[in-house]
C-alpha cells in the first residue's frame, strides 16, 4: 500500500497504528459536542427564518403556518441529529444517550414553548 | 458492485466515509430549510408580490442558494481523501458534480432573478427567470441521492454497520452480507 508523503517508515513496510491515528486525526467518535452544537445552531436558525413571519409579516406569512413548519423542521433536524451521533459511535464502546437525551429534550421543550407563546 | 481494492487502510476511509456523511447531513438540513422557505417566499409573493429584493423570505433564501454551493464544493475538496469515491477518469464523483452544477445554477439565477424583477414588478410562479431555480435544485437532489447511496454501500462493504444484537438479527445481517439471505426462500 503507498501511503502519502511523511506517513510510514519510508520503506516497503506497511501503516503503523500511528501513521493510522495521523491519517484519521480527530475521530468521528469524538465529535459528539460539535454535532450537538451544530444541530442547536440549525433549529435557532430555522427559528430565525420562520421569525420572518412572526415579526416581519404575519399578514403575508400566518403564525400558525411558521409553527407548523418550525415544528416539521425540528423532528425532520432531530432525526438527523440522532442519526448523527448514533451512526458515528457505532462499532465503538461510546455512549452519548445522555447528551443526546438533554439536547432533543431541550429543543422539543423549546419548541412547544415558542409554538406556544411566540407570534402575533 | 465490484469490491474496489482497498487504498487506503480500512479504519482510515470508514472514518472519512461517516465525516462526509456529517457534512452531507448538514447539507441535507440546508435543502430542507430552503422547502420551507418556498413555502414562505411563495406566501408573501401571494401577498404583497414583491415589496424589495431584500425582503426577509429573499434573505433565507438567497442565503442557502449560496452556501449550498459552497459547503457541497467543501465536500468535493474532502471527498478527494477517499479513492473509491472518485469519478470516471480520476475526476470528482458524477453524483457530486451534478450536486455542484445543480446549487451553482440556483447561485446564479438569484442575478438572473433580480436582472428579470428589475423591469417585472410580477412575481408569477412560472416566468423563465424562476425555471433555472427549479430546475437546478432537482438535479442537485438527483446528484446527491446518488453520492449519498455511494458513500453507504462503500460503508457496508467496508463491514462499518454494527450487526444487531438479537442473535437471529445478527445471523439474518451475516447472511444478507454473504448473499444468502434469499436462497432458503428461492432454492
Amino acid at each position: 500500500m503507498t501511503l502519502p508523503k511523511g506517513f510510514g517508515s519510508g520503506g516497503s513496510g506497511g501503516a503503523s497504528s500511528a501513521d493510522v491515528e495521523k491519517m484519521i486525526g480527530r475521530r468521528v467518535e469524538n465529535m459528539t459536542g460539535i454535532i450537538s452544537l451544530a444541530y442547536i445552531a440549525a433549529w435557532l436558525a430555522t427559528f430565525g427564518g420562520t421569525a420572518a413571519g412572526y415579526f416581519y409579516y404575519p399578514w403575508a406569512y400566518p403564525t400558525p403556518s411558521g409553527h407548523y413548519a418550525f415544528i416539521v423542521l425540528t423532528i425532520v433536524e432531530a432525526i438527523g441529529y440522532l442519526f448523527c451521533v448514533k451512526v458515528m459511535e457505532e462499532g465503538t464502546k461510546r455512549k452519548s444517550n445522555g447528551i443526546i437525551g438533554a439536547v432533543l429534550g431541550g429543543t422539543a421543550v423549546g419548541t412547544i414553548i415558542i409554538s406556544l407563546f411566540v407570534g402575533t | 458492485m465490484a469490491q474496489m481494492p482497498a487504498l487506503i487502510p480500512k479504519e482510515v476511509e470508514i472514518q472519512r466515509l461517516k465525516k462526509i456523511w456529517l457534512i452531507v447531513i448538514a447539507m441535507g438540513s440546508t435543502a430542507a430549510s430552503v422547502e420551507v422557505d418556498n413555502f414562505v417566499d411563495g406566501s408573501l409573493h401571494q401577498t404583497s408580490i414583491r415589496d424589495s429584493a431584500f425582503t426577509p423570505a429573499h434573505w433565507w433564501l438567497y442565503s442557502h442558494f449560496v452556501a449550498l454551493p459552497l459547503g457541497w464544493g467543501s465536500v468535493a475538496i474532502y471527498d478527494r481523501k477517499v479513492p473509491v469515491l472518485r469519478g470516471p477518469n480520476n475526476s470528482m464523483n458524477t453524483g457530486l458534480k451534478m450536486t455542484i452544477l445543480g446549487y451553482l445554477a440556483t447561485m446564479f439565477t438569484i442575478g438572473v432573478n433580480e436582472m428579470w424583477h428589475f423591469w417585472f414588478v410580477e412575481e408569477i410562479f412560472a416566468v423563465p427567470n424562476h425555471w433555472m431555480f427549479n430546475m437546478g435544485v432537482v438535479v442537485a437532489f438527483m446528484g446527491a441521492l446518488a453520492y449519498v447511496v455511494r458513500v453507504y454501500a462503500r460503508l457496508v462493504e467496508l463491514g462499518a454497520e454494527t450487526p444487531g444484537e438479537n442473535p437471529y438479527v445478527a445471523e439474518l445481517y451475516k447472511m444478507a452480507l454473504e448473499g444468502k439471505l434469499y436462497s432458503r426462500a428461492i432454492p
